[in-house]
Parts: structure tokens; sequence; C-alpha cells
């Protein structure tokens, strides 16, 4: 195992084989790491310093840099690109994180600080993040837990899901469902094309939610304290409420707007073809029924 | 050595001659050796003129350009510098590109779809306020200036190009990946269809409308990702 | 093909409706994506450099391949998309080096000479890396000529756009572009 470490402030230092260094963070660096395939795992401790441990294959190096306002780790490839990696890194909480990958899983956990996180073909698992937490994979599913701010997690192929959340919250997939429980949102746009949206949470007065699905079922959960004018949209689709609405005006087709209390937020939920559906807060998933979960009989695969 | 045709050869060359002299001077040719010698010349400059190489200059001009346009040139943050490394793509969108058909959706700050019609020609697009008596007070009209191109052409120009630039780079992804974006390409297709065809139906039904842009929208979107997934392995 | 403006320039071989490798990154610098912008840039760098050397010599290179992509910056949001990019960047990159042509004033006086230049160029067997001997005697050749034959022969416009954009009949156009080849000629001929 070779080590070579620069005397500069631009220290650079590659690892072969086993690693685990670390190096230290001062407040305000953010954390860069590109890792083409394998697994970013971040957890966060009360030191300030970066860990990094791996086990990289004999072709593939980890390249960990501190410049300026960054700590970047990176594999490199020693010929083609770089083998799969499984990068555990412990990080100050209050470091901000930028993390990609191609064949990538992340998987987050504790950070108090802004996330990014893009990968193409991997799952994105994320506990924490304050600030603006940007979540993006093509093929995997996003997870996101307990973070607040401005919040952004898309998919392509898989779910989106967040939980115990605060914030502006926008979420886009196209082939998937997206659920959000128990998430306090200010402001939400949530639209997917083959899938259900699901909205469990308070809704703010003077707060604008949008939920949207060409082939799936729109449910919000409303709570009887709350004050919002709702415009229900659906062309081949049906609308169903677990409690009497007043419908204020009927529009040619199906579509329906009335008001809950003053009026004061703005709700959109639009389906073209799938049930538009209010229900009461804990029950988000009462319309889903035993059918779709018996694979018993799959004479429709 | 030359006579009256020697001059003639660069026009004979490039096939600018009248047939008449065409002839004339091929069968000149045909005994005179020192016109064959210059046209076989002639032939090898043009041969070599169009495969000279092109080179950079000594120095990389980049650091002017930036400053001229305002941009951060090599001085950028080291985010940015990995941006650089690996490309990543930030989606926009102007109003042509969200255009469906003849009709475009713009959502303005207050959260109230507004209906685009195209009036007074090509050359400007109104916003016409929605019936719905909840809406907004906003100005009465508000021009857009419109592209010399109608959305809908420039919305199929843009999908047409992305879809070309995928089929031809998709090679460089790996299968997996092109089945993702394949089958969900396909999925948004559908449902762009199934919004077409309830537009038809009913013109004037706001919300169809939107959707139908907004769904097309997300085709775009996903095009966009594709080709820069394409691009930044390539 | 419609005749373009006075000015403008068009190329013998435009193949419209091939795909353009750059549609993306056109599409991001045309919103402000100042990455996408540098990616183009790189990728025809060698290209508008190269005509610019041809077209103006080496000096004031560096400000002139500036001014062509700061032009390219600025009137990126009026790219239509109905040419490759590649294709209208080539025009105004002409169109800019023939307006320095004109600031520039370019007066070389061994290319008052004419012919005769040449005869400085050293000789060498032909080989193939004789390339670079063939660049530097076309841009020894006299002004006029070379900018004929390079807008002709290495760029592929027509006479009729040449004599356009110079300001040449397209008779004169014809004669320069074949002095240029019969003195290419007489140096490979050594």
């Amino acid at each position: 195992m070779l080590f070579s470490m620069a005397a500069s402030a631009l220290a650079a230092l590659t690892l072969l084989q086993q690693v685990d260094t670390t190096v230290p963070a001062r407040e305000g660096q953010r954390l860069v790491v590109d890792s083409y395939g394998g697994e970013i795992d971040v957890k966060t401790w009360s030191k300030n310093a970066v860990r990094v441990e791996a086990d990289p294959s004999p072709r593939t190096d980890v390249e960990i840099n501190t410049a300026g306002g960054t700590v970047s780790i990176r594999t490199e490839g020693r010929r083609g690109p770089p083998s799969a990696v499984d990068l555990r890194i412990t990080v100050p909480a209050w470091m901000g994180l930028d993390l990609s990958g191609v064949y990538t899983d992340v998987k987050v956990a504790g950070t108090r600080a802004p996330i990014t996180v893009e990968t193409v073909q991997g799952e994105v698992d994320v506990t924490g993040g304050e600030g603006i937490v940007s979540l993006r994979s093509v093929q995997g599913s996003v997870r996101l837990k307990g973070a607040k701010g401005r919040i952004d997690v898309h998919s392509v192929n898989e779910d989106v899901r967040v939980s115990d959340a605060s914030g502006e919250v926008v979420a886009e997939t196209v082939n998937g469902e997206i659920i959000l429980e128990r998430v306090d949102a200010t402001s939400l746009e949530a639209t997917t094309v083959n899938g259900d949206v699901g909205y469990d949470g308070p809704i703010r007065n003077g707060g604008r939610y949008t939920m949207s699905s060409h082939n799936g079922d729109v449910t919000l959960a409303v709570a009887e304290s709350s004050s919002a004018s709702v415009a229900v949209s659906t062309y081949n689709g049906e609308f169903a409420s677990a409690f009497p609405v007043t419908l204020r005006e009927t529009r040619k087709g199906k579509r329906f707007s009335f008001t809950l209390g003053s009026g004061s937020a703005q709700v959109s939920l639009e389906s073209f073809q799938g049930t538009v559906q209010l229900v009461r807060p804990g029950h988000l998933h009462q319309g889903d029924n035993d059918e779709d979960h018996d694979h018993d009989d799959d004479s429709d695969r | 050595m030359s006579d009256q045709w020697t001059d003639r050869l660069s026009e004979y060359l490039d096939d600018e001659m009248a047939p008449g002299e065409r002839r004339e001077l091929e069968a000149h040719l045909l005994h005179c050796v020192a016109c064959g010698s210059v046209l076989a010349d002639l032939k090898r400059i043009v041969i070599r003129a169009r495969g000279l190489e092109d080179r950079p200059p000594a120095r990389d001009p980049w650091p002017g350009i930036a400053a001229r346009i305002g941009v951060g040139g090599t001085g950028a943050s080291p985010v940015a510098r990995r941006l650089e490394a690996h490309p990543r793509r930030r989606w926009t969108f102007s109003v042509p590109q969200l255009a469906a058909a003849s009709i475009a959706l713009m959502t303005v700050s207050g959260g109230t779809a507004w209906l685009l019609h195209p009036v007074n020609g090509p050359g400007a697009v109104t916003v016409a306020a929605p019936p719905s008596s909840s809406a907004p007070q906003l100005s009465p009209s508000l021009v857009v200036p419109a592209t010399s191109r109608t959305p809908a052409r420039s919305y199929d120009a843009a999908v047409a190009d992305l879809e070309r630039l995928l089929g031809e780079g998709r090679g460089r992804l790996d299968t997996a990946t092109v089945r993702v974006i394949e089958r969900n390409l396909a999925t948004i297709d559908s449902a762009i269809v199934q919004a077409q065809r309830a537009v038809a139906a009913d013109s004037a039904n706001v919300y169809l409308n939107s959707h139908l842009a907004e769904t097309m929208r997300r085709k775009l979107e996903l095009l966009r990702q594709a080709a820069a997934l394409v691009s930044s392995v390539s | 093909m419609t005749p373009p403006a006075t000015g403008a320039a068009t190329l013998q071989d435009e193949a419209i409706g091939r795909t353009d490798p750059d549609a993306v990154d056109v599409a991001l610098a045309a919103s402000g994506d100042a990455h996408a912008f540098e990616r183009l840039y790189r990728g025809h760098l060698a290209r508008i450099a190269s005509l610019t050397r041809r077209m103006l010599g080496d000096d004031d290179i560096d400000d002139v391949v500036q001014d062509v992509f700061v032009r390219v910056w600025q009137k990126l949001g009026s790219f239509r998309g109905e040419s490759a990019f590649g294709t209208w960047l080539h025009r105004l990159a002409v169109n800019v080096i023939l307006g320095r042509r004109e600031t520039l004033g370019i007066r070389r006086k061994r290319h008052l000479d004419g012919d005769a230049v040449l005869d400085s160029v050293p000789t060498r067997r032909q080989t193939p890396e004789i390339s670079m001997d063939f660049e530097a005697a076309v841009e020894r050749l006299p002004e006029g000529a070379r900018q004929v034959f390079v807008l002709h022969d290495v760029e592929g416009y027509r006479h009729e756009e040449i004599g356009r954009m110079l300001g040449l009949a397209t008779g004169t156009s014809k004669s320069q572009l074949h002095r240029a080849r019969m003195a290419l000629r007489q140096h490979l001929e050594r």
C-alpha cells in the first residue's frame, strides 16, 4: 500500500486497495463524491473530519482531495471505467453532500445539511437533509425521510416516497407511485404518468398543492380543519370522497371544485383515467384492496 | 508550358464548363500530356485541401471569451469543475417547447392555469384569462413574443432531434438503461396519444389541454435526460 | 435552395436533416448554460481557429476566434435549427472574419509579389506528413488568391457565394482560384 501526500493546500491522497483514511473538515466545506458503481453509504458523526473506508479492486483507485471548500472522493479506473466500489463515508452532520454515480446506490443517514444525489441505476435512500434536498434516479426508487427545506425528488422507473418531512416539495416519476406521508408541505407538486399519487399531511393555509397522474389514482388525506379551494379534474376516471363535499361548480366532463373551510389553500387534483379520492388522515392506503397484493393468481402478468 | 486550355483546367475540374467547351477540352486532353499533368496536379491539390486538418490555436481563447460573456471560465467552483468533468443537465423549457399543438399552458406565480391562444397570426401569443371566477386579478392580457416557428413545430423538432441523438447514441448506454428509457418513453407516448384523443373530442377543455401539454413536457424532459446520459458516456 | 442574403454564405454539401450531435448542448446553451456553451466551443474550436488562420494568418487569431464565439453566444437564441449548428457557426465565423479583414487591413508585402512568394518555401519530398508544409504554402499565397482558395477548396463554398462575400465577380473568383492552385502546384512540383 503506497501513500503520497502533498504539503500544499491541494492535498491529494491516492490509495490502493484497502482504504481507511480520515481527513480534516472545516465548517462550510462540502463533500463531493463521484462513484461510477457500487454503493455510497454516508453516515454522520460529531467530529470535524471525513472518514473514507473502501475496498476497491486493484484496477480502481479511490482518490480523495481536499481543496478550498470541498472534500472530494472519486473512483477512477486505471484502465477504462472503474469497477464497483462500496464507499463507507462518515462526515460531520453539518457537511453538505453532493453524491453522484451511474450504477450506484446511495444511502445517507443523519445529515443536517443540503444534499444533492444523482444516480442512473441505483436506489436512493436518504434520512435527513436540510435546505436544498435534491434526489434523482433513473432506474431506482427514491426514498426520503426526515428532511426539511426545498425538496426535489425524482425517479423515472420507480417509486418516490417521502415521509416525516417538511417544506416545499416537488416529486416526479414516470412509471411509479409517489407517496408522501407525514409530510408538512407548504407547497407540493407531485406528478407521475403511470402510478398513484398520495399525500397525507397538513394542508397549510395559503399553500399550493398539485397532484397529478395519467393512469393512476390521486388520493389526498384531508383533515377536518383544512381550509382549501379544491379543483378536481379527470377524464375517464372517478371521484370519491370519504366525507361529504358540496360541489361548488361542475364543468363539462368530470371537473369539480369545492371549498373546505375558508378555502385558503389552492389544491388541484388531476387524474386522466384514475380515481381522485379524498380520505381522512391516516387512511392514505384505504383505497388499496386485497387484489392488489394477491400474487397467487398471476394470470394478468 | 501552357496553352489556351491550361487556364481553363480548374473550371473543368470543378465541372463549371459549358457542355460544348467541356467536350472540346476533353478531346484536347486525349493528346496533350502537359495539360493532363497539370490536371492531375490540380486534382491532388483539391484533395489535399479537403484533407487539411484543423488544429486549435496555440493559446486557448476560452478565458477571454468567458470574461466577455460574463461566465466563470476555468476559475469555477469545485462543484462546477466537477460538473465540467461529469456534465449534468439542468432542464429549462422555453414557451414554444411547452406548447401542445397550437395551444400551450403556462402556470404563472399564482398557480392558476392560463390558456395561451395563438392570436393575431404567428407573431405573438396572447395570454387570455380562464373563465374561472377564482382566478387572481392579473392584467387582462399578457403578450408573449413567439418565435418565428409555431410552438408545435418547435416541440416536434426538439423531440425529433433528441430522439435521433438517442437513437445514434444508444449503443453507448447499457441495455438495462436503454430498456428503462424506452419503456418509459412508451408509457408517456401512450399517455400523449390518449390525451390527444381526448383533446380532439373536447378541444376547449382546460384540464385536457394542460394535461396534454404537461405530458408532452415530460416526454421532452425524459428525452433530454436520456440524451444527457448518452453525452456523459461518450 | 433559396439564395442567401448578401453577406451570408451557404455550403455546397450542407446536409439538412442529418442528426446534429450538438442539438442538446445548443438548446442548453441557448437557455444560458455556460458549460454547454463551452462544450460547443471546444468541439468547434479547431475548425474555427483553422479557418481564421487560413483566411487572416496567425496574427490576431486569438482575438478573432474570441469575436466569433462571443457573437455565437449572443446570437444563439436566433439559431433555428434549420441547418446543423456547425454549419450555422461556420457561416457566422466567415462573416466575422470578413468583417475583421476590412478592419485589419491586412497588407503583407511579400504577398504583393504574388506567385513569387512561394519561391521561398522550402521544398520537401512528397510524404503524408507534408500537410503542414502544404498548409504553410497555402498561408503564403497572395491574399486574394488565398481567401478564394480557402473558401472554395478547403471550406466548400461556391464561386457565386464567394463573390458575394468578397465583393468579387464570379469570373474573378474562378481566376483567383486557378491562380492559387497553379501556385501551389509549382510548390508541390519541387
